[in-house]
């Protein structure tokens, strides 16, 4: 970590001083050990602070969404996910290629914060001792799908055993059973919307759930309103989620988010041949829900 | 859309979609009984509601 830190800060220092580049994405350390933050370094005199550490957590490709309608070069470092959430934009057009310089790190798997932080409270009698997140544990892409330089050396894919198992054993309840677990759960949530704002997949300019005429949603944070919500959101993610897993480590409340991304994308998966969002660029090339075949299957809606 | 409703624990024939072209009266027909009928069998619905 320590090497790619320094290479990463070579390469930023390299980019200001030959003004290729207008801004660098990267993370900062923040107060305490167990936490980084995300850091747009705007000079060379700010690439000392910039760092890459276990903690690296965070999908830089939505911050990049603040500059998409601007003329910045920007440099970003990414992790195998977060590659992926650019890949994502680059398919929707928020952003062009030649605005980016790339640095990809083969992400060795990241550590959850929130979990040390816990730790380091005095509060939490179970002390877990595996820090790592949750997130990295189902991650199918470790290394950069896109990038200009490729720190790091390869990891294997981290995912043990078979995949979307939370997903089978939920769909195998009752429907009371699944209802009565969806309740419980989203009328813990208090519609922050953090799980929107830390998305990169979610991308449009006016969302559904800010406009007010018509108001489609209710705003009242009780069960009815909060399930709309959550199928809604869910449902404009299908084949755009690439499984970052940030709106899960956002959520205040803990509602277990990814269970929903990953219903969907199974059911994509399924419906319209293997495919994952995001994990491959190709110039012009459309994810299925964004273009009409004759032969796509009726089921799906 | 379906699969997604199924998953948090709508019934499945609660939420059917039928692919019926303009000049299909007879389908329109034959379906709408279909639903009518599996939602009758179901009885209300109570969920995705406001309960107080």
């Amino acid at each position: 970590m320590m090497e790619i830190t320094k290479q990463i800060k070579d390469i930023a220092r390299q980019l200001f001083e030959e003004k290729k580049i207008d801004l660098f994405l990267a993370w900062e350390k923040s107060d305490f050990d167990f936490q980084s933050m995300p850091f747009f370094a705007r000079g060379v005199e700010d690439v000392d602070k910039i760092i890459f550490d276990e903690f690296s957590i965070h999908n830089l490709s939505n911050a990049l969404l603040r500059f998409r309608d601007g003329k910045e070069r920007i440099g970003i470092v990414v992790k195998g996910c977060d590659s992926r959430g650019i890949v994502r934009l680059l398919e929707d057009h928020q952003f062009t290629r030649d605005r980016l310089h790339i640095v990809g790190v083969c992400c060795p798997g990241m550590k959850d914060p929130l979990k040390a932080f816990r730790n380091e409270s005095g509060f939490e009698k179970n002390i877990d001792t595996d820090l790592s997140a949750d997130k990295c544990k189902d991650c199918i892409q470790p290394n950069p799908v896109i990038y200009d330089v490729l720190l790091g050396e390869e990891q294997p894919v981290p995912l043990q055993g078979e995949r979307f198992l939370k997903v089978k054993e939920m769909e195998a309840l009752t429907p009371d059973e699944k209802y009565k677990f969806w309740e419980d759960t989203l009328s813990t949530c208090i519609r922050c919307y953090a799980c929107r704002q830390a998305c990169v997949a979610c991308n449009c300019r006016t969302c559904i759930f800010d406009e007010s005429r018509p108001q489609w949603v209710g705003r009242e944070s009780e069960v009815s309103d909060n399930m709309m919500y959550h199928i809604i959101r869910a449902f404009h993610m299908t084949g755009r989620c690439i499984e970052c897993g940030e709106c899960e480590r956002v959520c205040p409340v803990n509602i277990p988010l990814m269970l929903l991304n990953q219903k969907l994308i199974k059911d994509v998966d399924n419906y319209f041949g293997p495919f994952d969002a995001g994990l491959k660029y190709e110039e012009g090339a459309k994810p299925p829900l964004s273009k009409y075949r004759e032969n796509d299957p009726d089921d799906f809606l | 859309m379906k699969g997604l409703l199924e998953f948090m624990g709508i019934e499945p024939e609660r939420y059917q979609t039928a692919w019926i072209s303009g000049s299909e009266g007879n389908k329109f027909q034959e379906v709408m009984h279909k639903l009518v009928d599996d939602v009758t069998t179901l009885g209300p619905n109570r969920k995705l509601r406001y309960v107080k």
